[in-house]
C-alpha cells in the first residue's frame, strides 16, 4: 500500500507539469492584459512600457514560463501585478483559511443530509418519502446556487434579518465563534445544497444495488432485524462508490465556491480567482491553478486510498 | 421520528426558497456595471473650502460609523500608483490636495493659502496653509510638496500618472510654506497636477523612486496622509476602514469612521443595502427602480444628478462603410435615441450630442444635431449610393452594408442598445450583428494596434476638465485612444490651442467650435448621458451632489440623530 501511494505521488509531477504548462500557455493566449485596462487618456503609452518592461511581460512566452517555473520550484510565486510588490503567497494565505472552513462546514453539512437521507430513500424505494427525497433533490441539483444564495439572503437576512447579508463577520466587531458561525450559515447550505443532492442520489442508487445483493438476504435469513442489516452490512459496501465521488468532488470546491463566495462577499480563493482572472493578474491566477491542479491529484489520491481502506476486495 | 422531523425541515426550506420567489422580491441576475466606464481623472481630493449650504434641520452632530459600498476591491493606497476607482476612494479620505474643485468643476484652494500666477503662464507659486499635519504628527510643509510633485518627473517612475505632470519643467522650495512650479508650455490642466494629493517626505524620502510602486510597508500596510479620516484596518476582500483626524485642518470630520466595504456581486450589494449592512453605495442604472421603492418604504433616500460620462457607438473610420461622412450623419438618423433612453434606460438620462458633459462650463447647446428621420436617412444613404440589393440589403459597387457591433459584456444596458441598433438599423436594409464580449478581450479588440472592430458601443467617463484632446486628437491614433481613427485638421489646431491658454473663456469657445465640428462629422453616434444615482441613509445630513466624485466632502457629512 505504501508503495502504491508512493507510486501514485510520482506520477503526480508530470501531471502538474504538464498542468502548468498547459495553463501558462492559455493564460498568454487569452486576450488583454494587465495593462490594457488602463484606459485613461491620462495614462501615456509609456507608462505602460515602463510597467510591462519591469515585469517582464514582454519577454517571449518561453522565458516568462522558466522564470515563472523556476522561481515556483523554489516555493516562490511571485508578486502581484495589479497589487503591485504584494506576494502572491499572502494573498492565497490570507484567503485559503476562509475557503476551507466555508468547505469543510459545507461537506460535512452535505454528508450529514445526503447520506442518511439517501439511505432512508432506498430502504423505502417508491415510498413517498422516496419520492419526495427524489424530487427535493433533483430541484437541488437543478437550482442555481446563485439563485438559492440570493433567495436565501433576500428571505432569511433582508426579510427575516436573522442572518447578514454576506461577510465572515461582523463588520467593527472582537472575533467571536458564536459570529462566525452566524455568517458561515447561509454560504455553506448554498454551498453544500448541490453535493447534497447529489450525494443522496449516489447513495440511493449504491444502496438499492447494494441491498439487492445475495449476502443481504443470508443476513436477514439469520434473523437480523431489518435496521441491522441496512446499517450494519449495507451501509459499508453501499459508501464505498460514494467515497469515490466524494474524493472527485474535493477540488471541485474551489471552482464551486467562487459564485457563492461572490455572491455573499466570502473573501476566499474563489473570489481571489474571479478577481485576478479579470484583472490578468498572470502571478496570481497560475498559483491558485497550480494549487488547484495539486488539489486534483490529491483529491484522487484519497478517494483511491479510501477505496483500499473501504473495499477488501482491492489489492495492491 | 427523527428522520421525519428532519425531512419536514427540508422541506419547509425548500418550499420556503419557491415561495420567496414568487413574492417579487429583488433576485434580478443583472451582472454588475462596475467595469462600464473608464476613468478619466483621479477623483484623490476631498476636502474643500466652501461653507455648507445644506437644508438640514439641526446642528451637525459627530458620531457614527457610515459603511460605503463597492464591489471593486482597492488594489494600494498611493494615488501616484494606484489606477482603480476603489483604490482613489480611500485615498480620497487618507490624503488630500493643495487645490480641488468644488461642484461646477471650479478649481478651488484646499491646503493651499494662495495660488499664484505669473504673466506668462509657466511659473505657479503656492503657498501652503499654516499647521496642516500628516496623521503621524509630522507637519506638512514645502518639502512634501516638492517631493511628491518631483516623483512622477523621475525616469525611474513606473506609475500611470506621468501624463497630468508632464509639462512641469522643475519643482521648487521656496521656503518652509511655500512652492514654486515653472512650466516649459502653458497648460490649463495643471490645477489637477498641482492638487494631487500630497505623499510624506519624511516617509517616504528614503525610498529609492523605482521602488515606490512596491513599497507595501506604505501602499498597503500604514498609508500617512494628511486628509480627513487616518487609515485604520484591511481587510483583504472584506472591508477597509478609516477613522475621523482629529487634527485635521479643516476641522474634525463628523462621521467617527468609514467602513469601506467590498461586496463583488452587484446583486448581493443591492441585498446587503436593503438589509442595512450598507449605508451608501452608487446604485448602477439597473438597479434604480428596486431602490427607488427602498425609497418609498423610507428604508433609505437616493439623491440623484447626471452622471459625468456619456456612451457612444463609435465607428471604425478605416472602415469603408464609415469613410462618409453622410453616411454616419444617416447612421444617426435612423437610430432613435429617445426610446433608446426611453425604454432601455427607463428615462434615466439625456440623449447626447457632443462628447463633453452638460454640466462642464465647456457645453454648449447651439451644435449640428441629428434628429431621428429614418426617411431622411434612407435618402441620405441613397445619395451616398446605397442602394437595396436583391435580399433587401443595401449594396454599393458590389459591398453589402453589413457589420459588426461589439460591446462588453456586463453591461446590460449596451447589451440591449446593441439589439435597438440592430432593429432599427435593418429597417434600412443595413445587418447588423451584434458580438458581446468579455471586457479584457474587448478592450484588446478595441485598443491600438488590433482596431479589430467595425463599430462599438462604449462610454467614456468625462474629466472635469473639458479637453477632449486625448481622446479626439490625430496624435492619439496611433497608441492612444481614439481608436476609431478620426482625424481633422482644424479640429487638432484648434485643440492644440485650447490646451495653450489659461483664460478659461477662450478656452470654452475653443472646445464649442471643436465640439461643433464633432457633433457634424459624426465619428461616434452619441447616445445618452447617463444620471448617477447615491443611495444613503434617510438622516444623513451635510450631502453635496458632485457628478465626479462620490464621496464629495465627505468630512461634512454627518448622521442626524433625531431623524
Amino acid at each position: 500500500m505504501i508503495s502504491y501511494i508512493i507510486r501514485r505521488c510520482l506520477m503526480a509531477i508530470p501531471l502538474l507539469f504538464g498542468i502548468t504548462v498547459l495553463s501558462f500557455a492559455i493564460i498568454q493566449m487569452a486576450p488583454g492584459g494587465p495593462t490594457s485596462l488602463m484606459m485613461d487618456p491620462n495614462i501615456s503609452k509609456e507608462a505602460m512600457k515602463k510597467f510591462e518592461e519591469r515585469y517582464g511581460l514582454n519577454d517571449p512566452v518561453h522565458v516568462q514560463y522558466y522564470k515563472w517555473v523556476s522561481n515556483m520550484a523554489k516555493g516562490d510565486f511571485g508578486e502581484s501585478l495589479i497589487r503591485r510588490g504584494v506576494p502572491v503567497s499572502e494573498m492565497i494565505m490570507n484567503r485559503l483559511p476562509n475557503t476551507l472552513l466555508l468547505m469543510i462546514v459545507s461537506t460535512i453539512l452535505a454528508v450529514i443530509v445526503a447520506i442518511p437521507f439517501g439511505v432512508i430513500s432506498a430502504r423505502k424505494q417508491y415510498s413517498l418519502t422516496d419520492y419526495t427525497v427524489t424530487v427535493t433533490s433533483f430541484l437541488g441539483l437543478a437550482t442555481p446556487n446563485f439563485w438559492i444564495g440570493l433567495v436565501l439572503i433576500m428571505v432569511f437576512a433582508v426579510q427575516l434579518q436573522w442572518f447578514p447579508t454576506g461577510g465572515v463577520s461582523t463588520l467593527n466587531a472582537d472575533f467571536s465563534i458564536l459570529d462566525r458561525i452566524h455568517h458561515l450559515v447561509l454560504p455553506a447550505f448554498v454551498l453544500a445544497t448541490a453535493d447534497m443532492a447529489g450525494l443522496t442520489r449516489y447513495t440511493r442508487s449504491s444502496m438499492l444495488e447494494v441491498l439487492k445483493q445475495d449476502y443481504m438476504r443470508t443476513a436477514r435469513a439469520k434473523g437480523l432485524k431489518e435496521r441491522k442489516v441496512t446499517y450494519k452490512h449495507g451501509l459499508r459496501n453501499g459508501l464505498i462508490p460514494v467515497i469515490t465521488i466524494f474524493g472527485l468532488m474535493l477540488p471541485g470546491f474551489i471552482g464551486g465556491s467562487v459564485i457563492v463566495e461572490r455572491i455573499f462577499a466570502w473573501p476566499g480563493i474563489g473570489l481571489l480567482f474571479f478577481e485576478s482572472a479579470f484583472q490578468r493578474d498572470y502571478p496570481v491566477i497560475m498559483a491558485l491553478t497550480v494549487i488547484s491542479a495539486v488539489f486534483v491529484v490529491i483529491g484522487n489520491l484519497v478517494a483511491d486510498i479510501l477505496y483500499a481502506i473501504f473495499d477488501p476486495r482491492i489489492e495492491y | 421520528m427523527k428522520q421525519k422531523s428532519l425531512l419536514l425541515i427540508v422541506l419547509t426550506l425548500v418550499l420556503s426558497l419557491f415561495l420567496a420567489a414568487c413574492s417579487g422580491s429583488n433576485t434580478s441576475t443583472t451582472p454588475n456595471n462596475s467595469n462600464n466606464e473608464t476613468n478619466g481623472e483621479n477623483t484623490g481630493n476631498n476636502g474643500e473650502e466652501t461653507d455648507e449650504e445644506d437644508a438640514t434641520t439641526g446642528e451637525p452632530v459627530q458620531g457614527g460609523d457610515l459603511v460605503l459600498g463597492s464591489t471593486g476591491s482597492p488594489t494600494m493606497f498611493n494615488p501616484l500608483y494606484s489606477a482603480d476607482t476603489a483604490s482613489s476612494a480611500i485615498e480620497g479620505f487618507i490624503f488630500d490636495g493643495l487645490l480641488t474643485s468644488d461642484t461646477s468643476f471650479e478649481t478651488q484652494l484646499n491646503m493651499a493659502e494662495s495660488w499664484d500666477i505669473s504673466d506668462d503662464d509657466l511659473v505657479h507659486t503656492l503657498k501652503i496653509k499654516e499647521g496642516i499635519k500628516f496623521h503621524d504628527g509630522e507637519t506638512l510643509d514645502a518639502d512634501d510638496v516638492v517631493f511628491t510633485l518631483s516623483i512622477p518627473l523621475s525616469d525611474d517612475y513606473d506609475g500611470p500618472r506621468a501624463g497630468y505632470f508632464e509639462k512641469i519643467e522643475k519643482v521648487e522650495k521656496i521656503d518652509d510654506l511655500t512652492v514654486q512650479v515653472t512650466l516649459n508650455a502653458v497648460d490649463p490642466k495643471i490645477h489637477i497636477a498641482l492638487g494631487y494629493p500630497i505623499l510624506p517626505e519624511h516617509i517616504l524620502g528614503e525610498v529609492a523612486i523605482a521602488d515606490l510602486g512596491e513599497y507595501t510597508e506604505f501602499n498597503t500596510k500604514n498609508p500617512i496622509g494628511a486628509g480627513p479620516f487616518k487609515f485604520d484596518k484591511w481587510e483583504d476582500g472584506q472591508y477597509v476602514r478609516v477613522v475621523a483626524n482629529d487634527d485635521y485642518w479643516d476641522g474634525r470630520p463628523y462621521l467617527d469612521s468609514l467602513t469601506y466595504r467590498i461586496i463583488p456581486d452587484a446583486d448581493a450589494l443591492m441585498t446587503a443595502l436593503a438589509a442595512g449592512d450598507v449605508h451608501y453605495y452608487t446604485v448602477p442604472a439597473s438597479d434604480i427602480a428596486t431602490a427607488k421603492e427602498w425609497e418609498a418604504n423610507g428604508q433609505l433616500k437616493i439623491e440623484s444628478g447626471l452622471a459625468l460620462s456619456y456612451s457612444y457607438l463609435g465607428y471604425n473610420l478605416r472602415n469603408p462603410l464609415f469613410e462618409d461622412k453622410s453616411v454616419r450623419q444617416a447612421l444617426t438618423h435612423a437610430l432613435d435615441r429617445e426610446l433608446i433612453v426611453e425604454s432601455v434606460m427607463d428615462g434615466d438620462g439625456e440623449v447626447a450630442d457632443v462628447p463633453e458633459s452638460p454640466l462642464s462650463w465647456a457645453y454648449d447647446e447651439d451644435v449640428p444635431r441629428f434628429e431621428y428621420d429614418v426617411e431622411k436617412a434612407k435618402a441620405m444613404l441613397e445619395e451616398a449610393g446605397w442602394t437595396p440589393g436583391a435580399d433587401g440589403t443595401l449594396e454599393k459597387d458590389g459591398q453589402k452594408f453589413e457589420f459588426t457591433l461589439k460591446t462588453n459584456q456586463g453591461n446590460k444596458v449596451r447589451e440591449d442598445i446593441a439589439v435597438v441598433v440592430q432593429e432599427q438599423f435593418a429597417e434600412l436594409g443595413i445587418k447588423v450583428t451584434p458580438e458581446i464580449m468579455e471586457w479584457s478581450a474587448f478592450l484588446a479588440d478595441v485598443d491600438p494596434p488590433a482596431w479589430n472592430f467595425d463599430a462599438i458601443i462604449l462610454g467614456w467617463a468625462l474629466s472635469t476638465d473639458p479637453d477632449p484632446s486625448g481622446i479626439f486628437h490625430t496624435k492619439e491614433i496611433a497608441e492612444g485612444l481614439n481608436f476609431v481613427g478620426w482625424s481633422n485638421a482644424e479640429a487638432d489646431k484648434l485643440m492644440d490651442e485650447a490646451n495653450l491658454t489659461m483664460d478659461q473663456d477662450e478656452r470654452a469657445e475653443k472646445i464649442q467650435a471643436i465640439n461643433r465640428i464633432i457633433a457634424e462629422e459624426q465619428p461616434y453616434t452619441f447616445l445618452y448621458y447617463p444620471n448617477a444615482h447615491r443611495a444613503m441613509p434617510t438622516n444623513l445630513e451635510g450631502f453635496e451632489f458632485h457628478a465626479r466624485q462620490e464621496h464629495y466632502n465627505i468630512h461634512k457629512w454627518w448622521l442626524d440623530e433625531n431623524n
